[in-house]
Order: structure tokens, then sequence, then C-alpha cells
């Protein structure tokens, strides 16, 4: 029986219990509130300092962000295409129960492993460069897009494969005609979703040696040359904010487009 | 020609799901299995045409030559050319939605085409033509190149029935093909399912009796996994109450009183 005085007593346990929580947590890890104001008059200083930002260094940061740019796309097309294809043995529609259960042990192990470990791993293999980058996007994409397929996938009646079944049509066929017309705008709306996530990545595995800006703005901070760092910052904006405005327009578009 | 000889399906605790069941349609007859829910009914249909792993029983279909196959004990090769001439509807949910009418009525004879010829020539125009021609004959023509996902639930189910004629098949079998759709439409579709008896046997599982006794030529009844029935469309009260026990009143609801 829930009185409104249990419902009180209860709030404000939770409440006490979320207070006790984060005080124990700060312990835990040396968060200390006092050095967080002391920061505070240094990190202003340092962002002044980045002001104003090098216009004449932006103009050469166009090409490191469509490097980003194309580097992000192309690791976003390529995962699509291997999360689709490892997607089809996952979804239960399809698959036989325990090749789906294998395949999505390895689609959450994948989503657990670090895109950046994933990369350090391929530099390792491969080298700096444009190569490993790509590549670790597109393994990077598996653990949420191989999931995502397959639940779309999954979405598929199971009336339709069945009657293809039925009348004699094989596997690709059933794929092909049945199931991709139908998933397909949910495909892109996913994609589009982690071309948005892998643009991020990209700055930040850039920094590592994947290239393009985010190797600028690391480069720029290393050189304790502020102002360029801001140019690049600035830039990273422009990019990050830009695709994802583009991305959520189509996604809109297809969404208003189901039919 | 299709003969089921004593299907028979059991559940590891010993449950039985389908008790031997028995019989045999030819061309002509519009075969109608009506009985409760869970009685066994969508089983059968399955087993028919091997997509049911059964106990014990056969299924024997005659071949267009004479020739008669047990579909459980094929090659998997000869079974798929079988299949293509087998078409089989649900009770919705069985086309591509963002599809339009005809594409989904051509795919009725995937089965019969390699899948390499399919994916990158797709279609012919003789293809084409005989899958507008099979639209024409469930008056659905100009309706051709409308997205499945606009069409009324009578209009989704005559083109599932265009594209299971679209297969030129030597039998129809339809799993609930009137449970949604409103009494004007569910009478077109019973005719129409009636008109192609005359070309090939057609075998429907029904929650519709009333319906069953004017359109079906005979009738099989299944109770807990049983055949308790085969015989003429005539539906006496008691033979109902027999069949149904406390479903009846939900089965026969006053809109088909007519």
């Amino acid at each position: 029986m829930q009185t409104s005085m249990f419902k009180k007593i209860v709030q404000i346990v939770a409440f006490l219990s979320f207070i006790l929580v984060t005080y124990f947590a700060m312990q835990a890890c040396g968060f200390k509130i006092e050095a967080l104001q002391k920061g505070l008059k240094d990190g202003m200083f340092f962002l002044t300092a980045m002001f104003p930002p090098n216009w004449t260094d932006f103009k050469s940061m166009v090409a490191p962000a469509l490097e980003t740019l194309a580097l992000s796309i192309l690791g976003t097309l390529l995962g699509s295409l291997v999360s689709f294809i490892i997607a089809i043995f996952a979804a239960s529609n399809i698959s036989n129960k325990w090749v789906k259960l294998f395949i999505r042990s390895f689609i959450s192990i994948e989503r657990s492993i670090p895109e950046l470990f994933i990369l350090l791993i391929l530099i390792a293999a491969y080298g700096l460069g444009a190569l490993s980058a790509v590549l670790a996007l597109m393994i990077g994409c598996i653990g949420m897009l191989g999931k995502l397929f397959a639940d779309a996938i999954e979405e598929t009646p199971t009336s339709l494969i069945e009657s293809m079944k039925a009348s004699g049509a094989s596997k690709i066929q059933i794929i092909y005609y049945g199931i991709l017309p139908d998933v397909f705008p949910k495909l892109i709306s996913y994609a589009l979703f982690r071309l948005e996530i892998n643009i991020r990545l990209s700055v930040m595995l850039g920094a590592i040696g994947a290239g393009g800006i985010g190797f600028e703005l690391d480069y720029a901070f290393s050189m304790l040359q502020y102002n360029r760092a801001l140019s690049s910052l600035i830039m990273v904006l422009i990019l990050v904010i830009g695709i994802e405005q583009l991305s959520a327009y189509i996604r809109k578009r297809l969404l208003i487009n189901q039919i | 020609m299709i003969k089921a000889v004593n299907l028979t399906k059991q559940l590891p605790n010993g449950k039985l799901l389908l008790n031997d069941i028995s019989f045999e349609v030819r061309k002509g007859e519009f075969l109608g299995i009506l009985g409760p829910s869970g009685a066994g009914k969508t089983l059968t249909l399955k087993s028919l045409i091997g997509l049911l792993d059964l106990t014990k029983g056969e299924v024997w279909i005659e071949e267009s030559n004479n020739e008669h196959i047990n579909i459980f004990k094929t090659k998997a090769k000869v079974l798929k050319k079988l299949r293509t001439k087998i078409a089989l509807i649900f009770q919705g949910y069985h086309l591509v939605q963002r599809a339009t009418a005809i594409d989904n009525v051509l795919m009725g004879r995937l089965g019969s085409i390699s899948t390499f010829r399919s994916l990158i020539f797709g279609f012919n125009e003789i293809e084409k033509n005989a899958a507008m021609s099979s639209l024409e004959k469930v008056n659905m023509q100009h309706l051709a190149q409308a997205k499945v996902a606009s069409l009324s639930g009578g209009e989704k189910q005559r083109v599932a029935i265009a594209r299971a004629l679209f297969q030129e098949p030597n039998l129809l079998l339809a799993d609930e093909p009137i449970s949604s759709l409103d009494p004007k439409n569910a009478k077109i579709i019973m005719g129409i399912l009636k008109e192609l008896s005359t070309l090939f046997p057609v075998i429907g599982v029904f929650h519709q009796p009333e319906l069953c006794a004017k359109y079906c030529s005979r009738i099989i009844a299944i109770k807990d996994g049983k055949k308790v029935y085969d015989g003429p469309p005539v539906l006496e009260e008691t033979l109902l109450e027999f069949i149904y026990g406390e479903e009846l009143a939900i089965v026969i609801p006053e809109k088909y009183a007519n």
C-alpha cells in the first residue's frame, strides 16, 4: 500500500543515498572542490591566451578537416557494409539459433572495446595513416550498427520470410527482395547517426596519429601555438556541427517519407 | 493432388500436437480446415509443405507428370522445384511494404529464377506481363504501381493472391487469409479462392465456419490435434458446439449472419 507518507519517505531516502554515493565517489577518486576553484583562474588565463584565433592558419585547416571528413565517411560506409553482413547472421528470423547467439556475443564484445585501443593495435600492424584510421572506424561500427541492423532485420515479419521460403526462394533472394527494401531507410538512418559519432571519433583518433584536423589540434597545443589551436578547434566545431545538422536533416526527411 | 498420411507431431513431454491426421485433396476442391485455437490447424498446413518436423507421417504430392513425391523424403533440389509450385498466403504481413504491388507479385517466381539472374538482371518483360495479368485476375491492375503500404487490407490480400497465381501453382494453401478483413472483403476473397479451386486444389485454415459453409466444397475439423470431421460443408449447431465448445460465441459474430 503506497500512502503519500510512504512515498515521501522513499523520496528522502533516495535523495540522501544520492548525496552519500556522490560523497564517497568523490573521496574514492580524489575529486576536490577546492582544486576546482583554484584551477578556474588558470583555466581562464589559458582560454584568453588562445584568443584571437589565427585566421591565416585557418585556411590551412581546411585540407585536414576534409581529410577527417573523408576518413569518417569511408569508415562509416565500409563499417555499414560489414555490419550489415554480420547483422544477417545475428537476426533470429533468418539465422540459426546457435550462429545468432555466437554472432550477437561477438558484436557485444566488440562494443566494449574502445576505438582508441583498436586504433593503437592497427597502428602497430599497419603504421600511422589513413588505412589504420579507416579500419579502426570500420571495426568500431560493428558493435553499434551490428546490433541496430540486426534488430531492424528482425522486424521483418516471419510470415513474409516463410511465404518466400515456401515458394522456393533462396536465402539471398529472401534478403535482397524481402528484407532489404523495407529495412533500408532504417539502415541509412542508423548509418548517418554513426557517421556523426565517427566524425567526433576521427578528431580524437587524429590526435594519436590518424591525421586530419585532430592531428592539427593536438600538434598546435603541443607546440604551444594557442591561437593556431583555437583556429583548428573552430574548424572542428564547424565540421562536427555541420555533419550533425546534415545528418539530422536527412534522417528527418527519411522518417517523413516512410511510405 | 495432395495426400497427408498419419501426420503426427509429439512434443518431448509427450503432448500430441498432431494426432494421426490423414486426408486427401484434389483439383476442384476448396477445403476449409476449422477448429478452435491451438487445435493444430496451422501446424497441419505447415506440414503439408514440409515447414514442420513431424514425429511420424508422410505427405504425398502429385507432380504434373503423375509422379507422386513424398516431400519428407525428397532431395533438396526436387523439393525446391516442388515448392515453386505451391503457393502460400497468410493472414497478413506477408508482403514487402515499400515495394509496389507488381514487384510483390513478381517475387512469386523467385524460386524458379537463379539467384544470380534475379540479383543482376531482375525480371524480364515476359515475366512482367504475366505479373500484370495475374493482377488483372484479381482486379488489381490499376494499382500495380502503388506501394503496398498504401493499400487496404482487402487489396493487400488480393496482391498476395495475385502473387500466388503468378507462381502457376499446383496447390494453394491459405492460413487464415480473411481473419483481418472486414465482412465485404472477406467475401470477395472467399469468392476468388473458390474460383481458383477449379484450377488447382485450395486448402485454407479458417476461423469463420459460416463463410466456410458457404464457399468451401468440403470441410475438415481439427480438435486437440485430431481430425473430428471430414465431409460436406453442412454445419449444424451440435457439430459446431462439439468442435468449438466455449469458443463458439466468439467464432460466430452477428456480422456474418445473412
